[in-house]
């Protein structure tokens, strides 16, 4: 992975670690030569310290100030200042640009639209792909309840710019007072979408949503456009994808059918880390003490290492990789480093 | 008075927190005290995928009303059920919820509306409250929902005004006028925040507890620190479980005292249990909650 993928993606729900490893993953790709970008969500404040980047990282990339091989950076990806930077970028002038900022609509689509930080990932994968600032790009995905969410969003994403939405948005709906006029000529739809217009939506909704669709039409086409080409390169032999899960018994079920959805869209899964294992306690302890804190450690090992062997006996094809809990996530670059070498024990 | 009692008060209790914290488990757990005081609860769910028949031993929902004990019942209902319930109220005639419901610009409208699926679910306990949800719920005194794992507790609340800023008339505009007051009333609806000891979550948890004095200007009813290791105190264990302890328990000292620096109000620690997820977990820390004070009416719990 490390030494042929120029992409490399880490997936897995909340909570397993993802965004630690990526960075660690990161590290080791610089470690050994390369000039690597690692791109994350939400990292933690230890974690935004461990690597020196600060607000600036939403901007620009940052330097890591590491003395590896080759230069490592970072860049913090933050839905609505990447959304903001493509409309500014991709619009025919500044006015139509202003036109989409300033709508209300977007300003709540860009929070809330469910797909939209995961599309502004692609994008920046896209971006970066196409300049030859760095040889490898580590991707951290957004914290997400299925894993799953993060591959099928550019295509929600893309769906929902390409629907009738758009195209019934870009009828003229409102005369030029704002109110609802032609709406009885939109053909056979339009007794029903008048009905729903009137009674559920309401119009000021409506209002916003056209007049943010039509702003949004010129830049449309380049948006489906390179979102069907980062689809192709998330499924070619440059990118690899490392699912990060934990030993517990209730995540191996979604951790496998995650593992198969990646293989049947045709994704190359690199490895699946089992991430956070307890050590397991294999020496009794020398006198019953009834501490009840040792029997939980016994205890938390044995499930851990139960978990671990059904990941082992169930993932087939894919290199299954253990990786201990640590007390704390990473606080400073000699920390990451630490982790960095137990993935590349755990790897070898 | 125990939190339990003040809950039980409370038409709606929201459990919230990030995905892994064990929120369903506590959800599960108050639901299952609730129920052990004579108070008749409901269980909600609303998290695509069901989960919560687990913890009570039921079989899964399936958007029908499961009775898992005498005062408690169980419902999994998927948000986009109850907007489209929300649509049927609203025009009556079948054929025409069909061809609304059905449209693209329906299916389009309900993906990218922020905060009406959050708004459909604030909906559907009021809607119980108000005797509208059929004869399967008729009777509930109050409803504990396993709120859905993704964002902030505070999007949820946020909802309803995010909803009336942007949708002014029509069904969801008037739920939304009337949602926000709800939302709004301690005495009507019930805010439990489910953490870890750790970093993450704790700046999350106070973040929330910030937002929803600075937006709603009110503070959660309970937070509930869960998984939380022993106090270190080994004999025999080999040095990496021993070592392992000791640190992971210093660090959730660390964060435990980062969190009630800046929140006064009512905490249960919950350790960390030798329990699968599972009916016998969510007994052990409905143990654990039972006895846990109510907040206090005076007290302002915020910084």
């Amino acid at each position: 992975m490390l030494d042929d993928r120029r992409f490399i993606v880490t997936v897995g729900s909340g909570g397993v670690g993802k965004t630690t490893l990526a960075a660690a993953l990161a590290l080791e790709s610089a470690q050994r030569g390369f000039r690597t970008l690692v791109m994350t969500f939400d990292p933690s404040l230890r974690l935004k310290d461990t690597l020196g980047v600060g607000e600036a990282a939403r901007l620009a990339d940052v330097r890591v100030d590491t003395d590896t091989r080759a230069p490592l950076h970072a860049s913090l990806l933050d839905a609505r200042t990447t959304f903001d930077r493509l409309i500014e970028r991709y619009a025919p002038d500044e006015a139509a640009a202003r036109r989409i900022l300033e709508n209300r609509f977007y300003a709540q689509l860009s929070g809330t639209l469910s797909g939209v930080l995961e599309y502004m990932a692609v994008e920046r994968l896209f971006e970066v792909a196409a300049s030859d600032a760095y040889d490898r790009v580590v991707l951290d995905t957004p914290p997400t309840r299925q894993a799953l969410d993060f591959l099928e969003a550019p295509a929600r994403l893309t769906g929902f710019l390409d629907s009738g939405a758009l195209r019934i948005a870009l009828k003229p709906w409102f005369d030029e007072r704002g109110r609802l006029g032609k709406v009885r000529r939109l053909g056979p739809l339009g007794r029903g979408i008048e009905a729903f217009l009137d009674k559920v939506v309401g119009l000021g909704l409506l209002r916003d949503m056209a007049e943010f669709f039509q702003a949004f039409a010129p830049l449309y086409e380049g948006f489906r456009t390179r979102a069907g080409e980062v689809g192709a390169l998330l499924r070619s032999a440059a990118t690899g994808f490392l699912l990060v899960t934990r030993p517990e018994e209730d995540r191996v079920a979604e951790t496998l059918f995650f593992a198969r959805r990646l293989g049947d869209a045709g994704h190359h899964l690199d490895a699946l880390a089992v991430n956070m294992r307890h050590p397991e306690v294999t020496t009794r302890p020398g006198r019953r003490t009834g501490v009840a804190g040792e029997a939980l450690m016994t205890w938390l090992g044995d499930r851990d290492r139960r978990g671990l062997d059904r990941f082992r006996a169930l993932v087939t094809g894919t290199r299954v990789l253990d990786l201990p809990l640590m007390p704390e996530e990473p606080a400073d670059l000699v920390s990451l480093d630490a982790l960095r070498q137990r993935l590349v024990d755990a790897w070898a | 008075m125990t939190i339990v009692e003040h809950l039980a008060h409370r038409e709606l209790t929201l459990v919230t927190g990030k995905g892994g914290v064990g929120k369903s488990v506590v959800a599960a757990a108050l639901g299952r005290l609730l129920a052990d005081g004579g108070h008749d609860t409901l269980l909600l769910e609303v998290d695509p995928r069901e989960t919560l028949h687990e913890l009570t031993d039921t079989p899964p929902s399936g958007g029908e009303v499961v009775r898992v004990s005498s005062h408690l019942r169980l419902q999994h209902v998927p948000p986009r059920e109850v907007i489209e319930a929300t649509v049927r109220d609203h025009l009556k005639v079948d054929l025409l919820v069909k061809r609304v419901t059905g449209s693209p610009v329906f299916a389009h409208f309900v993906e990218a509306a922020p905060g009406i699926d959050s708004l459909a679910v604030l909906g559907h306990a009021w809607r119980i409250h108000e005797g509208m949800g059929g004869r399967s719920l008729a009777g509930v005194d109050t409803i504990v929902l396993d709120a859905p794992a993704s964002g902030h507790g505070l999007s949820m609340l946020g909802a309803p005004a995010a909803v009336a800023e942007v949708i002014d008339s029509g069904p969801f505009g008037e739920m939304a006028g009337r949602l926000r007051g709800f939302v709004a009333d301690p005495a009507r609806l019930a805010l439990v925040v489910v953490t870890h000891a750790e970093e993450m979550p704790v700046t999350e948890t106070l973040e929330l507890v910030a937002g929803l004095g600075a937006r709603l200007d009110r503070s959660p009813d309970l937070v509930v620190v869960n998984g939380v290791y022993p106090e270190y105190e080994s004999h025999g264990l080999p040095e990496a479980a021993a070592r392992l302890w000791r640190e992971r328990r210093r660090m959730n000292e660390r964060e435990l005292a980062r969190l009630t620096r800046y929140w006064k109000g009512p905490l249960a620690v919950v350790p960390l249990l030798a329990l699968d997820r599972g009916p016998a977990l969510v007994a052990e820390i409905s143990r654990h909650l039972a006895g846990v004070p109510a907040p206090d009416p005076e007290a302002a719990h915020a910084r």
